[in-house]
């Protein structure tokens, strides 16, 4: 596909096909009777971003629940009454899933490579459940709001040859490494971490009136280290992101 | 500037009677209307130690059994206290005589306290001029490395007088249950609590947290308030406040319980020494053991309550302090 040419619309695998068909115009169910096929449609191409276009993006990304693990507040127990720590009560701690706004700016370095940098913002609770009083204290789940910020740097790599849709829809893999930032609640305490992501992704563009315009689809892994995490150990968490793209 | 001293005697272990605290696990002396925290006001502490043994414990491993005892409060990072022992003496754990004595003395009619320690102090500042601490030899005690079912631990009631010898008071992290004769009990996460562990125990012969706070409140180390933060609000029962009520904060990464108390009759608390982070606070009464061996009787603590979690997690400020925390309990 030539950038800024008029083409016809082709066809690029199966898996194109069904989004094809929703953005097509309704094609003949039955070929009855037999009439001429219609000419060649000529549609407004997808933008062709080469190096050097930008591209920003902005919307909603979903981190998932991350478990921060259980722990017993326990006493040392006296001989002769019991075996095991005393469990004074039980504690078991996560931050449930939450969603968080994303903006990100990138650069082609050429049509298929892209190079961007991100900013995540959200709040999120840290909640501890608790139960098993030895005193019979009523369970119930202590909270507390954190904010969160990521800095992220990605490298985008558009797979072209699996665009779809007229070149409108273009499958991409990303993968990078953030700064995490996370404030317990009045800001009373910062926690700062790394993070690394991988994922994979498509964007649409939309339709010739706005042309580059489109969505894009982000579904992932985040890793992380650091931060808010009562265990000091690396999380994996699932994300996924919409987003809104513009490209210059 | 005129100086009176006077002596003060806490009783520590079973049926203890401390001078009411001025802090959460400090101990204080009542002079006139105001209260002052003993503390000693210079380090090594220098003490002697009576050259008297018992049946199974000779002087010398009493003395060793002691410095040992001394040197795990020392050790404490956090905190600026040390020790050095004199040498041994004939003068028993007596106060007044201005050497500090850490002995064995019988004391049949006391048959419910292992050991205690006497304060004398200077009633105008709280220094400590001078503490004793006597071991009660009407008991079968034992130094077995491994511990000896026919005997109390001397290292760990050595450990327990020693905060008390300090300035700390007793600790309320412990669980106990009455039984025909007194108390027993279950658990402890405290050195400094009240009552000890059975005959053959040794697993108190090292400090928790609760301890290692206490000491490091009352005597900071550079940098210890820096590095750590505090807890303070109040404790209310029907829009008033609640007096003498035990405060835990837990913290859900590391596990360590640190304790404190509402010391005012508003019910106002301040738990320090605490590690940065979020902590769940729980509240409840003074029944684990006999309450004074926490407070003055006079006082006039409050013990009809229920226990409860504060339904916040407390994030704990580096070098400051999370404030105006409400604890709003309900009565029995």
């Amino acid at each position: 596909m030539t950038p800024g040419a008029w083409v016809t619309r082709r066809w690029c695998g199966a898996a194109a096909a069904a989004l094809a068909l929703v953005t097509l115009p309704p094609a003949a169910a039955a070929a009855q009777p037999v009439r001429p096929s219609p000419a060649p449609q000529l549609v407004k191409p997808s933008p062709a971003p080469h190096a050097g276009s930008v591209e920003v993006s902005g919307g909603v990304v979903f981190t998932g629940r991350m478990d921060l693990g259980a722990r017993d507040a326990e006493e040392t127990r006296n001989i002769n009454t019991g075996s095991g720590p005393f469990a004074l009560f039980s504690s078991a701690s996560s931050v449930p899933a939450a969603p968080a706004a994303v903006v990100r700016a990138g650069v082609y370095l050429s049509r298929a490579l892209a190079v961007e940098g991100g900013l995540q913002y959200g709040r999120a609770r840290l909640v501890s459940a608790l139960s098993g009083d030895a005193e019979q204290a009523p369970s119930l789940s202590a909270e507390e709001t954190l904010t969160r910020y990521l800095i992220e740097g990605t490298v985008v790599v558009n797979l072209t040859p699996l665009s779809f849709g007229g070149g409108r829809g273009v499958p991409f893999l990303s993968g990078g490494g953030g700064y995490l930032r996370e404030l317990h609640e009045e800001n009373a305490l910062i926690a700062t971490g790394r993070e690394y992501h991988a994922g994979a992704g498509v964007k649409f563009w939309m339709s010739r009136s706005a042309p580059h315009l489109g969505l894009r689809a982000d579904v992932g892994v985040s890793m992380r280290s650091g931060g808010i995490d009562l265990t000091s150990t690396r999380r994996t968490l699932p994300t996924a992101a919409v987003s809104l793209v513009y490209l210059f | 500037m005129s100086r009176r001293a006077a002596l003060l005697l806490t009783l520590a272990l079973v049926a203890g009677t401390v001078a009411p605290a001025q802090a959460y696990l400090k101990l204080g002396a009542r002079v006139g209307t105001r209260t002052l925290t003993l503390k000693w006001p210079a380090m090594p502490i220098r003490y002697f130690v009576t050259d008297r043994g018992v049946p199974g414990v000779t002087s010398l491993q009493l003395q060793q059994t002691v410095s040992k005892a001394f040197a795990t409060w020392d050790a404490v990072p956090t905190a600026a206290v040390s020790s050095q022992f004199v040498g041994f003496t004939g003068a028993g754990p007596r106060g007044g005589d201005g050497i500090t004595v850490i002995g064995f003395d019988n004391r049949p009619e006391l048959d419910r306290t292992l050991g205690a320690t006497s304060f004398l102090v200077d009633t105008i500042s709280g220094d400590i001029v001078e503490a004793d601490i006597f071991l009660n030899s009407a008991f079968a005690w034992s130094v077995a490395a491994q511990g000896d079912p026919g005997g109390f631990d001397l290292e760990s009631i050595a450990l327990h007088e020693i905060g008390h010898l300090h300035g700390l008071a007793h600790s309320a992290l412990g669980e106990t249950e009455l039984r025909a004769g007194g108390r027993r009990v279950l658990a402890a996460e405290a050195v400094m609590f009240p009552i000890a562990f059975s005959p053959g125990s040794i697993a108190l012969r090292s400090l928790r947290a609760d301890d290692i706070a206490g000491i490091s409140d009352l005597y900071p180390a550079a940098g210890f308030s820096r590095q750590t933060g505090s807890i303070s609000g109040t404790v209310t029962k029907n829009a008033t406040g609640v007096l003498g009520a035990h405060i835990v904060a837990f913290n859900p990464r590391t596990g360590k319980l640190v304790g404190g108390f509402s010391l005012q009759n508003d019910g106002t608390f301040v738990i320090a020494g605490l590690e940065p982070g979020p902590q769940v606070l729980r509240v409840e009464p003074l029944d684990d053991a006999d309450i004074d061996s926490f407070l003055d009787l006079t006082l006039g603590v409050d013990v009809d309550f229920r226990v409860k979690f504060y339904e916040k997690l407390v994030v704990v400020p580096r070098g400051g302090g999370a404030t105006r925390i409400v604890l709003k309990v309900l009565p029995k």
